[in-house]
């Protein structure tokens, strides 16, 4: 993780979410398809004295009425509702990357998207890995207007945590004019959530605060907020506006 | 400025803890905790940890470790596992696995079938607060209850209701733990002369006087050795539950026992902090004066009701001047993990309360919150005529907004760039205590001493203190002294609790010099002796009379002695009946919330602290800083939720978050130093737990400077700033 952070052909978006990731002695050591592939954070998942449908299919969720501040509000079941915790899956989903994925039969390539699965009634099943699949490349789609790109991940402390909320940004503006946009978050979904109809509602519109709060009206569409968590409705809304409003203004 | 001792040995990896002992034939004990709240174990199923590889001891209540319930005069009883079918919280030790390595330890605890008959838990506080109980008498003996009033006034309401302005608010703080870098953990070994644990505690003669206790042993069969103990803060002044399992389990097998909790059983297998509720009026005259203080206080507490919180107590009982003031505590007993000290016991989460309460009388007086504090700057407690014995309060504020830049401070606060910027103060109080101690000062015939006690350095800087203590009174330079703690073989030191070691092993440094001084003269002196029948006097670590001088080591080696010792003893004495003491101080805090997605960052600290003499400004600085990271740590990110089965839903270093470097600016540290010889002949107080005291309610004034938002809870977090 760190060697492609401090790559000098990487964009932005990539290179700081790697950054804003873990801590210096991990991101020395971990992988790039490790970090895509890494397991969930809630709490529950983790204590193998509580159930969990993700660990022990049929269990239960006890996130769903329990602790539940750190999960997520889209793309949630009544089976599960646990949070995918990669920074840089989001920052490459924004980016439409696909991995290629190669075993002893042969190789496929497919959108790093679609690999990842809802969790519906089979929380376990997390992604469409085949047995026997390793991950060999990230391929990142060719996107010169991506320099001008950026991840924003808000916590609850400066380091070393994950994120309550984080948006991957970028835009092409032409003429103070927003001709094409990538917008995805993390911290609030089940898998990294492509805002497909905010880059849509952003395209074609002038690069404003204003046009920016608009297109960002409907990031939370389909949120299902739990008893803790209904905050990050709203925390995901001000993330991508502040995240627009830093490529823009260039404030920080 | 010295740098402390033991440094050099810590950051290099050399200093050896008590997990760190090692001895042939040790087996590793690991523990198993409860996964209910409160009921009865039925029965546990040991057939398969006994059968798995490396076991050679499973013990549970249906096959205890023996073990009895030691009691200390001060403290009262400690909880010894394994002895009732009992369980009263979420994690509770309830067996001990003994195996040849740790992995096949607590990879047969996890084997184990417990069956329990549960009964019904009650572990939220805010439910709880229906069925409180008076607390019992805190320390000095006063009542849960008190009220002190005017004469004429008939109760606290009507000074209340006659007061121009009043400010009236209910504040709560989180559950925490001490989260110490070194879990709980022991190394017990036996031989012919009895017990012998490695163990990190706050005092080695009182670990060893209750695992003597708890085994019914002889106390001098028992040694405790802890001379490094990696963090403590209130959390190791009890036997831990492993040092009792390794302790019983060795003597049952016959071979050393190491048995350390993991990260996630300290959190629920050691005690912590009580979760507070506190409701406090401030009435005042228009000119800021105050007229009534009413602080009534809740707080949790284990089932077996063995710990208060004392937030009223230890703040509004004594921090304003005031002609009417009421307070109550009253607690909660809950199924939920123990409760004991933590920095500041009392005092960090109620000045929280209070200090935030000031800060809301300074905005509905329309006046600044440090003349409002100065205003009601007492000179003794409300009601007591027992007058501080050096107070400099007024001076820490006015240092303070000097260096902090208050004057800057506007009233809504400012911004810089997408970052609204805050700015917050708040006083600082802990009572200046002494615990009972002694030390033995010795003269060596090589010209140097040793300065010993039993007293526990775990991380404070004790062991440099009592090099420079010692070096001072024996008037000889600090590297002649050898200092030794860390061991019930040495004289009695007590408990470092209570920011009190350095006052309490201080003054008993000097008396035991003075002694170890006029035993050398008398011995110089003595027929045959180098200044036989002289009138001898002491300076420069060297004898003086009739024109000559010799060092001491020189004396002692002309009369064939290859060392000379003396005990001193120092405890609180009649000076309690001349004055009131306490450390004081002034924190100030600048904190940036984002616009946007309100994350509050602290950007500035600083606190300016009158704690009578500093001794060594290099770790005093050390203590406070670190006093101050907590209280922030407590403001932004530290608690614990319990969930409703009991379960903490955050018992681990991933959900139970302590800041990061990233998340600390340069803390900024100034002493004001008047030597407090009233209290002690040393003239230091304490400074262990002040540095924390109110630096999470300067957190929360400066975010309400920044944004305008009043959070009367802690920890703050995004969510409380965003409207939602």
């Amino acid at each position: 993780m760190s060697d492609i952070a401090g790559h000098p052909g990487v964009y932005p978006v990539i290179s700081r979410a790697l950054l804003l990731s873990a801590s210096q002695q991990l991101r020395n050591m971990a992988s790039i398809g490790g970090n895509l592939l890494q397991r969930t954070r809630c709490t529950y998942y983790r204590d193998v004295a509580m159930p969990c449908n993700k660990r022990q299919p049929g269990s239960g969720c006890p996130a769903i009425s329990g602790a539940n501040r750190m999960h997520a509000v889209l793309g949630t079941s009544d089976f599960c509702v646990a949070t995918h915790a990669s920074d840089v899956a989001v920052a490459l989903v924004a980016l439409g990357a696909e991995i290629r994925l190669v075993s002893a039969t042969g190789s496929r390539t497919v959108k790093l998207a679609d690999l990842y699965r809802l969790p519906g009634d089979t929380p376990e099943v997390e992604t469409d890995l085949r047995p026997g699949e390793l991950i060999s490349e990230v391929l990142v789609p060719r996107l010169d207007w991506a320099s001008r790109s950026t991840y924003v991940k808000v916590r609850d402390r400066q380091s070393y945590e994950f994120a309550l909320c984080s948006a991957a940004v970028a835009l092409d503006i032409q003429d103070s004019r927003i001709v094409d946009a990538r917008v995805a978050v993390g911290g609030v979904a089940t898998v990294p959530w492509r805002l497909a109809a905010v880059e849509a509602a952003l395209r074609g519109a002038p690069a404003t605060p204003a046009a920016f709060e608009a297109a960002t009206s409907v990031a939370a569409d389909g949120a299902r907020p739990l008893s803790a968590n209904g905050f990050k409705v709203s925390l995901l809304q001000r993330t991508v506006v502040r995240a627009l409003l830093e490529l823009t203004e260039g404030s920080g | 400025m010295t740098s402390r001792l033991d440094g050099p040995l810590k950051v290099s990896g050399r200093a050896k803890y008590g997990a760190d002992h090692n001895f042939p034939g040790m087996a590793y004990g690991y523990v198993v905790l409860s996964t209910i709240a409160h009921g009865e174990i039925e029965a546990m199923d040991v057939m398969a940890a006994k059968s798995a590889p490396g076991v050679i001891g499973v013990y549970s209540p249906f096959d205890p470790l023996e073990l009895r319930t030691p009691s200390s005069p001060v403290f009262g009883e400690t909880w010894v596992p394994l002895q009732d079918r009992e369980v009263t919280y979420y994690g509770q030790p309830i067996g001990f696995v003994v195996a040849e390595t740790f992995e096949q330890a607590r990879d047969a605890a996890m084997l184990i079938e417990v069956s329990y008959r549960p009964r019904p838990a009650l572990t939220s506080l805010e439910d709880g607060l229906a069925s409180a109980e008076d607390a019992q008498p805190t320390f000095g003996d006063s009542p849960p209850s008190l009220a002190v009033l005017a004469p004429g006034v008939e109760s606290i309401e009507d000074a209340l209701a006659e007061s121009p302005v009043v400010v009236e608010a209910t504040y709560t703080t989180a559950t925490q733990n001490h989260a110490a870098m070194e879990p709980h953990s022991a190394v017990a070994v036996w031989d012919s002369g009895g017990l012998t644990v490695y163990s990190g505690n706050q005092g080695s003669d009182l670990q060893a006087a209750e695992l003597a206790g708890a085994l019914d042993l002889d106390p001098s069969s028992v040694h405790a050795v802890n001379p490094f103990v990696g963090g403590a803060f209130g959390g190791k002044g009890r036997t831990s539950a492993p040092a009792f399992l390794a302790a019983a389990a060795a003597r049952a097998l016959g071979r050393p026992i190491k048995a350390a909790l993991s990260r996630e059983q300290v959190f629920t297998a050691t005690a912590g902090r009580a979760a507070t509720v506190q409701t406090i009026a401030l009435g005042a005259d228009t000119d800021g004066t105050l007229i009534a203080v009413r602080h009534d206080s809740w707080c949790s507490t284990p089932a077996d009701r063995s710990f208060v919180e004392p937030t009223s107590h230890g703040t509004s009982r004594e921090w304003y001047a005031t002609p009417n003031l009421a307070i109550s505590q009253k607690m909660v007993p809950l199924n939920i993990p123990p409760t004991t000290f933590m920095r500041a016991p009392g005092e960090a989460p109620g000045s929280f309360a209070l200090e935030s309460a000031i800060d809301e009388l300074a905005v509905a007086l329309n006046m600044d919150p440090i003349e409002l504090r100065m205003r009601n700057n007492s000179t003794a407690p409300p009601g007591k005529d027992l007058q501080w014995s050096s107070k400099h309060l007024d001076e820490c504020f006015h240092v303070g907004a000097a260096r902090f830049g208050w004057a800057n401070r506007l009233p809504h606060g400012h911004t810089d760039g997408d970052w609204l910027v805050g700015l917050g103060t708040a006083t600082a109080m802990f009572p200046a205590l002494r615990f009972p101690a002694t030390v033995e000062v010795t003269l060596q015939a090589d010209d140097t001493a040793v300065v010993s006690t039993s007293g526990a350095d775990p991380g404070t800087g004790l062991l440099t203190v009592l090099s420079l203590v010692g070096a001072e009174s024996l008037d000889i330079s600090p590297d002649r002294i050898t200092p030794r703690l860390g061991d019930s073989a040495f004289p009695p030191g007590g408990m470092s609790g209570g920011s009190t070691a350095t006052a309490s092993a201080g003054s008993a440094i000097m008396i035991a010099a003075a002694k170890v001084i006029d035993d050398l003269l008398a011995v110089a002196s003595s027929p045959g002796s180098p200044f036989d029948g002289m009138e001898a006097s002491y300076a420069d670590g060297r004898v003086l009379a009739g024109g000559r001088t010799m060092t001491f080591g020189e004396v002692l080696r002309a009369v064939n002695h290859s060392s000379i010792s003396a005990t001193g003893s120092s405890a609180p004495g009649e000076e309690l009946s001349k004055h009131s003491f306490s450390s004081f101080g002034a924190q100030f805090c600048e904190v940036r919330v984002h616009r946007w997605t309100r994350e509050a960052r602290v950007s500035r600290v600083l606190g300016v602290f009158d704690g009578g003499r500093i001794i060594n400004e290099k770790t005093a600085r050390s203590q406070i800083i670190g006093g101050m990271i907590w209280g922030v740590s407590a403001a932004l990110h530290e608690g614990l939720e319990i969930e409703a089965n009991g379960r903490l839903a955050n018992g681990d270093f991933a959900g139970y978050l302590l800041p990061v470097n990233a998340d600390i600016p340069e803390v900024d540290v100034h002493f004001v130093q008047y030597p407090d010889t009233l209290h002690n002949p040393v003239g230091a107080r304490g400074l262990g737990e002040i540095g924390t005291v109110g630096m999470a309610a300067a957190v929360a004034n400066a975010i309400y400077n920044a944004t305008g938002v009043r959070v009367r809870h802690i920890p703050i977090v995004v969510e409380d700033l965003l409207d939602q």
